[in-house]
């Protein structure tokens, strides 16, 4: 990537002193120093919007045509760079030349344990750990130009951040062989956890100095703005591991937790979880030539989660100062909730684990169910309520799903060839099942008005937004040439795929091992803005068909009325920009959905292992060298364009994409020495 | 042995069971919002609220969102697009986030806080003034009139009690008349309680705590809504215009341009005129044809502050809805540079508007009064607001008084204030657009838009309300719906 960079130190520290045979301190320390000049490509959606005979070795190279382009800008405007028109596009090289982000980050990371051994069977641990960053970022985002007679400065923002989560714990243990046949670990203890966060950040709107970033250089009221958030949770909790005769295990554990985010009437939850396991082959001492290794687990567990701090109170927020000084304030546009209460999940799992013929074939079967209630969510509610969500414990939220692994060694010779196999599936499903009184849809994402929605009862993730207007046999129906919109808003994708899935081979032949990994995501929606605007833009490869003499779009036309339709096939033309803008998904958002789908080569990886005559000295242990390429190939997609594993927004807000940066393939060399 | 272990246990637990109770007993403190406040006087509610109900009427900055420069200035005619023609409002196509973020923002930032202020400021309540409540009375009725007039049939009543005693997250909508009613109550509430000389608010970005200047505010704009329901609802509608018009004392309007609803800005970032924010960083807008040829016609100075000349100092206007291949074919005026100024006012509503409603009364025969004389000084308030004076025989030019030619004027007059230009279209039907050029091509079957659909997260998130609000609209959710004071 041009004009990028990134570097990281580490350096750390790890003793261990026995002060007696009962008492051991065991100190660690490490910092790590990383920063960069420009962490990122600012993407300037060059896939949507450059054109087709866009030159971008010239473009890279501005500073030589700036003077010779400058004399050609409109009277009225003047830019800091060349570029192949003003208008609506950056030169994406002088962005990633002066509009940076750069960051200086500390990390320094402590702990000290103190472990006594009172007497054989029964131990305390003391044990404190910090872990504390700060950093400091400088985005550049603006630069001194005119248009249209009017001069804009230059601006940027400083942003210093400082974390800190401090865990402090003690734990005893008593590990007990009750007899021969019986085992008994019991621990308890206490946990208490400080979370400090603050972010102070400053705008410079406009520079005195154009490119001088320092924040004494404003030539006009700068935006300060600050963030702190402070959060303790205290634990209690037990736990106790029976094993009977090592091939029945019982584990039982319960916890409780007391938050500082919630109501002080609600803020201390209890958890417990039971979890059983038997090797079967053991138990019943029936391990046969074929089945070798038979082992059932099941567990029943609860997990508690406490809120985000201050979700308790309804606040305004600072909207800055008019005209530089009148002080605004707003009411937030989320409904807090003075009555949250704790979040708690409910898993419960079986599995089974078959190995067969001494190991060479294993099967692992697992089933999920996980319950949540009371999840903390803040759930988007109509606008004219004056509000844009509200913070709730919602109802009940599950996730489901199965997992089935496959493992084998098919081939393993005695001259050191070796092959061995794995073949992973997967289907995951959530589902809201009760929300709030009188809510019944949670939004997980919006882009453009289309919105991925989890409806109570309904599947989750279903993208709801604007189709076309459809024959009873499913075609498109075209009116003077052009699709029509129905009205309202239809279910038009869904963004949970059907199936996830993984396949990989490991082949040795002596000191060589050649690895590969396949991955596989099958169905999926994405809504995928860029690629339907790129077609808007005329950028792709499929709008160069009737740009001269115009197209006709496949589908019918409606030649009765609106009560009595006939539809024939649509025969009209229209010109290529009127055609494609009507695919423009960010009103036609049936055109920006596609199937995000794909099988990849994930991972090859070649690795030798150096005899160790070769290192032939006593400090190195082992070394290995490995090629690695990553990303190395679609082996399926239905997408015509683009990467379908893209992630535009993150979090809940899966299957949304708008112009990113491709995927990158690469390859590269490791060495693993070890001394 | 055992035993002794179990009760060191048990008092290493206990004890640190009451460590732990000791710090729990600081959580609720800690658990105080450090960022936001949760008290709040009203006077630091109101210049938000103030300034984003002027931003979405005048201007508004962001691409997609701008129902002003790019749907209403478009529709009436006064702009036009010379590029993203097809898909950013000119050709009646509108961007989906047009509906969406003029919905939220106006809920959002603007209604709720008026709600605030009026919750805050109520007699028993710790801020109590009933100027702040006039003021968050007025306020709310221009902005929930500005809404209606959008989309038709809101929430009202039931809008903005998402955190109220009995909270409402999913309102339903009323029809027009009742929030016609309930406005027109409101504003004659307003006129009421204001109290002049007394109980002094601050804050007031709009009129610097000029409380006379509000109750003038609010006399005008109930004559704005009370001509808007006139086919609707005639009684009470001319009792309305009827009692105002006939006793200043006791309901002021605006008469001059000293009392305009208009915010100044200032040249500083955030504050500056939308318009010019616009404008000056994107050159996608030339005057439209229609409006540059009407003003050449009438040989109207207004054009220069309107329009930016040639090179060669004629006027030119760009047809609306052109294929942007066809526009960039003609070389038309840009927008004038009264409006490229950062200070330029962003205007809610005039003098000249209540003089053009005061003619409007005279010529239906609701007042006694010169129709001729009252249109004349509404055309001379509307040059005198740009520091121009009216030509003596300017009136002349416009042939015969008539509604046609009235609203001509009025719609000249309302450069700048799109959505009331496209609503007052809307209502009369006046001034007729002239047939479409050649080479334009309007999407909506080609009929003039009669309103925006509802946004989809009311689809989304409000659906059984919202369908009652499309069965009190009277028509499918499109915009070729009339809405209620058209019909």
């Amino acid at each position: 990537m041009y004009n990028n960079d990134y570097f990281r130190n580490n350096y750390k520290l790890n003793t261990s002193y026995k002060f007696t045979d009962n008492l051991q301190v065991t100190v660690s320390a490490e910092y790590v120093k990383s920063g960069s000049d420009n962490r990122r490509f600012t993407s300037s959606s060059d896939f949507i919007w450059a054109h087709r005979h866009t030159d971008y070795n010239k473009l890279k190279d501005w500073r030589s045509y700036y003077a010779i382009q400058r004399e050609t800008f409109r009277p009225g405007d003047d830019y800091p760079y060349a570029n192949w028109q003003h208008e609506y596009f950056s030169n994406p090289f002088f962005l990633q030349d002066v509009y940076t982000n750069a960051n200086d980050k500390d990390r320094l990371l402590g702990n000290i344990a103190l472990n006594y051994k009172i007497s054989e069977h029964f131990s305390v641990m003391l044990r404190s750990g910090t872990d504390f960053w700060s950093d400091t970022r400088r985005d550049v985002t603006g630069v001194e130009f005119t248009k249209n007679n009017v001069k804009r400065f230059g601006s940027y923002r400083e942003t210093v951040i400082s974390s800190q989560e401090t865990n402090s714990d003690v734990i005893l243990t008593f590990d007990k062989d009750l007899s021969s046949s019986l085992s008994l670990r019991v621990q308890g203890g206490a946990i208490n956890r400080v979370n400090n966060f603050k972010r102070n950040s400053v705008l410079v709107g406009e520079l005195t100095i154009d490119g001088l970033y320092n924040l004494g250089n404003f030539a006009s009221p700068v935006v300060p703005s600050s963030m702190i958030r402070q959060q303790v949770v205290n634990s209690v909790f037990g736990a106790a591991t029976i094993g009977i005769n090592n091939a029945l295990f019982i584990d039982v554990t319960g916890r409780n937790d007391w938050s500082s985010t919630l109501p002080v009437q609600a803020n201390s939850f209890f958890y417990p979880s039971v979890a059983v396991s038997a090797v079967l082959t053991d138990m019943f001492d029936f391990n046969t030539r074929i089945l070798s290794f038979a082992k059932v687990r099941a567990s029943i567990a609860q997990v508690g989660n406490d809120a985000d701090p201050y979700m308790l109170n309804q606040v305004y927020r600072a909207q800055g100062l008019w005209a530089g000084t009148t002080p605004m304030y707003s009411e937030s546009n989320a409904i807090a909730n003075r009555n949250l209460k704790p979040e708690i999940t409910t898993g419960k799992e079986v599995g089974l684990d078959l190995r067969f013929l001494q190991g060479r074939i294993g099967v692992d079967l697992t089933y999920y169910h996980q319950s949540t209630v009371n999840q903390i969510l803040a759930v988007s509610i109509s606008n004219a309520s004056g509000y844009a969500s509200q913070t709730l414990n919602a109802g009940q939220i599950t996730n489901q799903g199965v997992e089935i692994m496959l493992s084998g060694t098919p081939v393993a010779l005695p001259n050191g060839f070796s092959w061995e196999t794995q073949l992973n599936f997967a289907r995951n499903r959530n589902q809201v099942v009760a929300l709030a009184e009188g809510l019944d849809n949670y939004i997980l994402g919006v882009q453009n008005s289309l919105t991925s929605e989890a409806r109570v009862g309904q599947p989750y993730g279903t993208l709801y937004g604007r189709r076309y207007q459809r024959s009873p046999d499913g075609q498109i129906i075209y009116r003077n040439g052009l699709p029509q919109l129905d009205e309202g808003t239809h279910a038009i994708g869904n963004i949970q795929p059907d199936w996830i899935g993984g396949f990989s081979n490991t082949f040795r032949y002596k000191r060589l091992a050649l690895s590969t990994l396949i991955d596989v995501k099958m169905g999926g929606d994405i809504f995928d803005v860029g690629t339907g605007l790129a077609r808007k833009t005329g950028q792709l490869a499929e709008t160069a068909f009737g740009r001269e003499e115009g197209l006709i779009g496949q589908g019918v036309m409606n030649i009765g009325t609106i009560e009595n339709p006939v539809f024939v096939p649509n025969d009209v033309i229209v010109d290529a920009t009127t055609f494609w803008n009507n695919q423009n998904p960010r009103t036609y958002h049936e055109a920006g959905i596609f199937d995000g789908s794909f099988v990849k080569l994930r991972e090859v990886a070649l690795s030798y292992t150096f005899p160790k005559a070769f290192l032939g000295n006593r400090y190195i242990q082992s070394m290995r060298l490995s090629v690695v390429g990553r990303n190395l190939a679609f082996l399926h997609r239905n997408h015509p364009h683009i990467d379908p594993e893209v992630d535009m927004k993150g979090g809940n807000a899966q299957g949304f994409a708008s112009g990113e940066m491709p995927s990158t393939r690469n390859i590269g060399f490791n060495l693993n020495v070890s001394f | 042995m055992k035993r002794t272990l179990k009760t060191y246990t048990l008092q290493v637990v206990s004890g640190l069971f009451l460590l732990l109770a000791a710090c729990t007993s600081e959580f609720e403190e800690m658990n105080i919002d450090p960022n936001n406040p949760t008290q709040i006087s009203p006077a630091l509610l109101l210049p938000f609220a103030i300034q984003t109900t002027a931003d979405r009427y005048w201007g508004h900055s962001t691409r997609y969102e701008r129902l002003n420069i790019d749907a209403a200035m478009c529709w009436v005619q006064h702009l036009s697009r010379n590029i993203y023609i097809n898909a950013e409002g000119d050709n009646y196509e509108i961007p989906l986030t047009i509906a969406s973020s003029t919905w939220q923002r106006m809920y959002n930032d603007a209604l709720i806080n008026f709600e605030k202020i009026l919750e805050l400021s109520a007699p028993d309540a710790p801020y109590a003034n009933p100027n702040y409540e006039a003021v968050g009375l007025i306020m709310k009725s221009f902005a929930f009139a500005y809404l209606t007039d959008v989309f038709g049939p809101i929430p009202y009543s039931d809008a903005l009690k998402g955190t109220a005693e009995t909270a409402i997250n999913a309102p339903a909508y009323d029809g027009m008349e009742t929030i016609y009613a309930g406005m027109l109550a409101d504003l004659a509430l307003a006129n009421e309680k204001i109290r002049i000389g007394r109980d002094a608010i601050s804050g007031d970005i709009l009129f610097q705590g000029d409380m006379l200047r509000w109750k003038k505010f609010a006399n005008s704009l109930a004559l704005r809504l009370a001509n808007r329901q006139r086919a609707q609802a005639p009684a009470a509608s001319e009792a309305i215009l009827k009692k105002i018009f006939s006793d200043p004392a006791s309901y002021p309007v605006f008469t001059s341009q000293e009392d305009f609803a208009q915010l100044h800005h200032v040249d500083v970032i955030g504050s500056r005129n939308k318009m010019f924010d616009v404008f000056s960083t994107r050159s996608d807008w030339n005057i439209s044809s229609t409006l540059i040829d009407a003003l050449l016609q009438y040989e109207d100075e207004r054009i220069t502050i309107f329009a930016e000349p040639l090179a060669d100092g004629s006027y030119r206007g760009l047809p609306n809805g052109l294929t942007d291949a066809a526009a960039n074919e003609i070389d038309a005026s840009r927008i004038g540079l009264y409006y490229m100024r950062p200070e330029a006012p962003s205007i809610l509503m005039t003098s000249t508007e209540v003089r053009f409603i005061r003619a409007e009364a005279a010529l239906a025969g609701i007042l006694s009064e010169d129709p001729e004389a009252l249109f004349a000084e509404a055309i001379a308030s509307s040059f005198a607001q740009y520091g121009l004076e009216m030509p003596v025989d300017y009136p002349s030019r416009l042939g015969a008084l008539s509604m046609e030619s009235l609203m001509t004027q009025k719609w000249i007059s309302l450069f700048g204030q799109g959505v009331e230009a496209w609503t007052e279209m809307r209502r009369t039907g006046l001034p007729k657009l002239p047939p479409p050029h050649p080479d334009a091509t309007f999407v909506n079957e080609g009929v003039l838009p009669t309103r925006i659909e509802y946004p989809v997260s009311e689809y989304s998130l409000n659906r059984s309300n919202l369908d009652g609000g499309i069965s009190k609209l009277g028509g499918p959710d499109t915009m070729r719906t009339p809405l209620w004071w058209s019909k």
